[in-house]
């Protein structure tokens, strides 16, 4: 090589670009000037978020939080009337932050924002759908090595029962609406282990879901 | 002491107080400048978020949502980038995010135009968001801080928009106080989610499909905590002013309290309204007058509008909208006053008319204002009046028409009885005398015209006056001519925010925009004002002899301001240009000034401000004794006249000769 070699100026705090000739390489910095990260918080606490809670004067009543004046809150939410809420903020069990106010919904289900608490969301009775009974045979099922049929359900109807060896999966009869999926996607093509209606094996749904 | 901000400047400020911590944006004329300087912030680690270039509009909203969600975000736009955002906007609203936008007013094409009005802001009325309406740079940073105080609030919940008029708004520089950190954290207190995303006690879904039943009960929920917003921003403006000392409510009343006409209108025109209604207070023979300045646009405080004009006994309104409803019966914001006092007044309430003006970046100036107000007089007589709306600006569509050959004849069959019977009063429309100081400064764009004016106007707000800069924009490119105004106030408690466009001071960066036959120098200046020109060839006789002007229409003043600077090896026009106006025009003494300068000149500071006084010393109003050769390129007059549309001369003037000497 007889050409110069020129570092280009980088920012990048690793790596640098080498011009040789009219050829630009990339190679790992050398000189020790990188430049410097911008430091930001490191409060780890930042790193997940913690919901605030939202408490009617029911249930403030029944269960008084520490680090309130629970009774003046009290009042002041029984003079607000049945509308009047708790917001509570405490992200490690400490009271941050907490105001009474008065709920503005008028439809008092609907979460605000239309939003969906997925713990709390029951699953719905859909097993008057279904026109076949689905059943998972402990003896077939690979358990927690498998799990494709609890990934696949659309209505999030099969549970893993248990862990490791003796571990199997489970229909929720009243969530299963009979869409067949597990039986198709069972990576043991339901060979002895999703019944149907009792049943391991029958012909004529094989041919109706796999064409055989 | 206020700092020298423009609108996009302050809104930025705005953000960085609250304690935005994420900003996605995706930047637009005429509010690129907000976000620009919050990524520059967050770039040197003054500011603790998280920017993202997004890559379009749209998803700079959907960004907003998501962070919104979790966190305080903001971001800014205008015109067709809004119009981009609305489609995801309505789930802001819907699902209750509380985040911020702040919008430089902007015109929507076709045809395309940069300029204000407020078109966008009306086209999202219906998105369910909280608008805010701002009149300046201040009252934009206020809002931006209220708006999140707004939004946030547990019985509201929504997003909100900050709205300021592109341009002579988000572009014109003006003392700003920007309020301290400790004052902004008293007042508005860290975002706290309540149904954050990445929650591990509390998952959560947003957006999901809701069929009729739940749908419809969401929206009446929906409208509720929309409909408290305007109860919270009148509360959250009371506190504003205990805690940080400037009071805002639902809408601002100015003028007579007992007010029998009345103009209503958003944002930054009020400002030239003012100047009228204070002009037109306690005349002879003129009923009480005010202005109606909308601050909360969405929800419309309709009731408390209707209140205050059934408590002044108003007689009629005159709403002026800068933005159209196409198709409707009047536009957007006279059909939310009309409706509002209808519904809470009947027949009692004053008799509405509409006025459409402001568009697409046309100025809604002083007498526009006396018109409105002269109009809203015939009305109150009971003149008839027209039931659509009257347009500014428009020749062939005037307000009032004296002869039936000034109008279009087809208007004529149409409103030739009205016109007949409505009066231009003199009373209303005898010229304003001007109340302040005001120079214009003619520059070729890139000579740094906006610089020197930004540094003179926080000269002028050291020694204590109120000043105000408003460069024009546009589709100029590098070279072509253009102006940069600024208005000096002495008066400390009354603002003045509006142009005479009457000068006493011209300034011409270059002595060649004296042949320009679009630019007439000498229109608009006061006589015996002050005309100072950047020149070493020109001689002040030859001024004269160009202008044709005597020593008493103006006093005319020369620098060498390019051979300063390249004297200097400054490379450009502005800080000696700057000096040479403090010669020129007293009343910021030089002295005070260079004490402001000497903190604040661009860099490299040494020879700016040596330019400065140099700049300062070389400026005169006598004849230069040894007026040097010229020393660029030597061309000759023919070269000079010759314009692209004159035929007469046959071929391109052949310079080169001369020019290879």
């Amino acid at each position: 090589m007889t050409d110069e070699q020129q570092a280009l100026p980088s920012p990048n705090r690793y790596k640098e670009f080498v011009v040789t000739g009219s050829l630009v390489a990339m190679r790992d910095r050398q000189d020790s000037a990188a430049p410097k990260e911008i430091e930001r918080s490191q409060d780890q606490s930042g790193k997940f978020l913690h919901a605030a809670e939202i408490l009617t004067i029911e249930e403030v009543a029944r269960q008084p939080v520490d680090g309130i004046d629970t009774p003046r809150i009290l009042s002041e939410m029984a003079d607000i009337g049945p509308e009047a809420r708790l917001f509570l903020y405490r992200p490690e069990g400490k009271v941050i932050r907490y105001e009474v106010f008065e709920d503005p919904r008028i439809c008092p289900e609907i979460h605000r924002g239309a939003v969906i608490e997925n713990l709390q969301e029951k699953p719905k009775d859909v097993s008057g759908w279904s026109t076949h009974e689905f059943f998972i045979d402990i003896k077939g099922c690979l358990g927690d090595e498998c799990g494709r049929c609890a990934i696949m359900c659309p209505e999030n109807a099969i549970h893993l029962m248990g862990k490791g060896k003796g571990s199997f999966h489970e229909i929720d009869p009243l969530a299963c609406k009979g869409c067949f999926i597990c039986w198709v996607e069972c990576v043991r093509t339901a060979a002895d282990c999703i019944l149907v209606d009792g049943k391991t094996f029958d012909p004529i749904m094989r041919a109706k879901h796999f064409g055989e | 002491m206020a700092t020298v901000l423009a609108g996009n400047g302050a809104a930025a400020w705005g953000f960085r107080l609250s304690r935005v911590q994420c900003y996605p944006y995706y930047p637009i004329t005429p509010s690129t400048a907000c976000s620009q300087q919050i990524s520059r912030w967050v770039n040197d680690g003054a500011m603790e978020a998280v920017t993202i270039n997004a890559e379009s509009e749209h998803s700079a909203a959907s960004q907003i949502i998501t962070a919104g969600k979790s966190v305080r975000a903001g971001t800014a736009t205008s015109s067709k980038g809004l119009l981009y955002m609305i489609e995801v906007l309505e789930n802001a609203a819907g699902g209750g995010v509380p985040c911020g936008l702040y919008i430089g007013n902007r015109a929507t094409g076709a045809p395309i135009n940069i300029w204000a009005d407020n078109s966008d802001a009306y086209a999202m009325r219906d998105s369910g968001v909280i608008q805010i309406f701002a009149a300046d740079a201040q009252e934009a940073l206020d809002n931006i801080i209220q708006g999140y105080r707004i939004a946030e609030d547990l019985r509201v919940r929504l997003p909100f928009a900050v709205n300021l008029r592109g341009f002579t708004g988000t572009h014109a520089y003006e003392g700003v106080e920007i309020p301290k950190q400790e004052e902004v954290d008293r007042y508005l207190a860290p975002f706290v989610p309540i149904y954050p995303l990445f929650a591990p006690e509390k998952p959560v879904t947003y957006g999901a499909m809701l069929s009729a039943y739940p749908y419809r009960r969401h929206k009446r929920n929906q409208m509720a905590a929309l409909s408290h917003a305007s109860e919270v921003a009148l509360k959250s403006g009371r506190e504003f002013a205990e805690k940080l000392g400037r009071s805002y409510g639902l809408f601002e009343w100015i003028g007579d309290e007992k007010a029998k006409l009345v103009v209503a209108l958003l944002g930054e025109s009020a400002c030239a309204g003012e100047v009228v209604t204070r002009h037109l207070q306690g005349k002879e023979g003129i009923p009480g007058v005010a202005l109606l300045k909308i601050r909360l646009f969405s929800p419309f405080p309709a009731k408390e509008i209707a209140q205050a004009l059934h408590q002044a006994g108003t007689k009629a309104l005159v709403v002026l909208d800068e933005g159209l409803h196409h198709g409707g019966v009047l536009p957007p914001l006279a059909q939310r006053v009309a409706t509002a006092i209808h519904l809470h007044l009947g027949g009692q309430g004053p008799k509405v008319a509409s006025v459409i003006g402001g568009l697409g970046g046309s100025e809604v100036r002083q007498d526009h204002f006396q018109l409105m107000f002269n109009l809203a007089d015939n009305i109150a007589e009971g003149k008839p009046y027209r039931p659509e709306p009257y347009w500014l600006d428009i020749d062939e569509d005037p307000i009032f028409a004296e002869r039936e050959d000034q109008v279009s004849p087809k208007l004529w069959k149409k409103w030739g009885e009205i016109w007949k019977k409505q009066k231009r009063k003199e009373k209303f429309c005898a010229p304003i005398p001007p109340d302040a100081h005001e120079i214009r400064i003619y520059s070729r764009a890139g000579q740094g015209a906006i610089t020197s004016a930004v540094g003179f106007t926080g000269a002028g707000i050291q020694n204590g006056y109120q000043l105000l800069t408003v460069p024009a924009f546009g589709s100029e490119r590098r070279g072509a001519i253009i102006t940069t105004d600024t208005l000096i106030n002495f008066h400390k408690e009354r603002k003045i925010r509006s142009f005479t466009r009457a000068w006493d001071v011209v300034i011409l960066y270059d002595d060649t925009i004296l042949q320009s036959p679009e630019h007439q120098v000498l229109e608009g200046l006061k006589e015996g004002g002050a005309l100072l020109v950047n020149s070493s060839r020109l001689s002040v006789k030859k001024i004269r002899e160009i202008l044709n002007a005597n020593e008493e229409r103006v006093k005319v003043f020369t620098v060498p301001a390019g051979e300063i600077s390249q004297r200097l090896g400054l490379g450009h026009l502005n800080m000696p240009m700057l000096g040479a106006l403090h010669k020129v025009y007293e009343k910021v003494p030089f002295k005070t000034a260079l004490s402001y300068y000497e903190k604040h000149v661009p860099r490299p500071r040494e020879v700016s401000l040596e330019s400065i006084k140099q700049g300062f010393a070389e400026t005169s109003d006598q004849e230069v004794k040894k007026v040097k050769k010229e020393r660029r390129l030597s061309v000759s007059q023919d070269f000079l006249d010759w314009r692209p549309e004159d035929h007469s001369q046959e071929s391109w003037p052949s310079a080169l000769e001369e020019v290879q000497l």
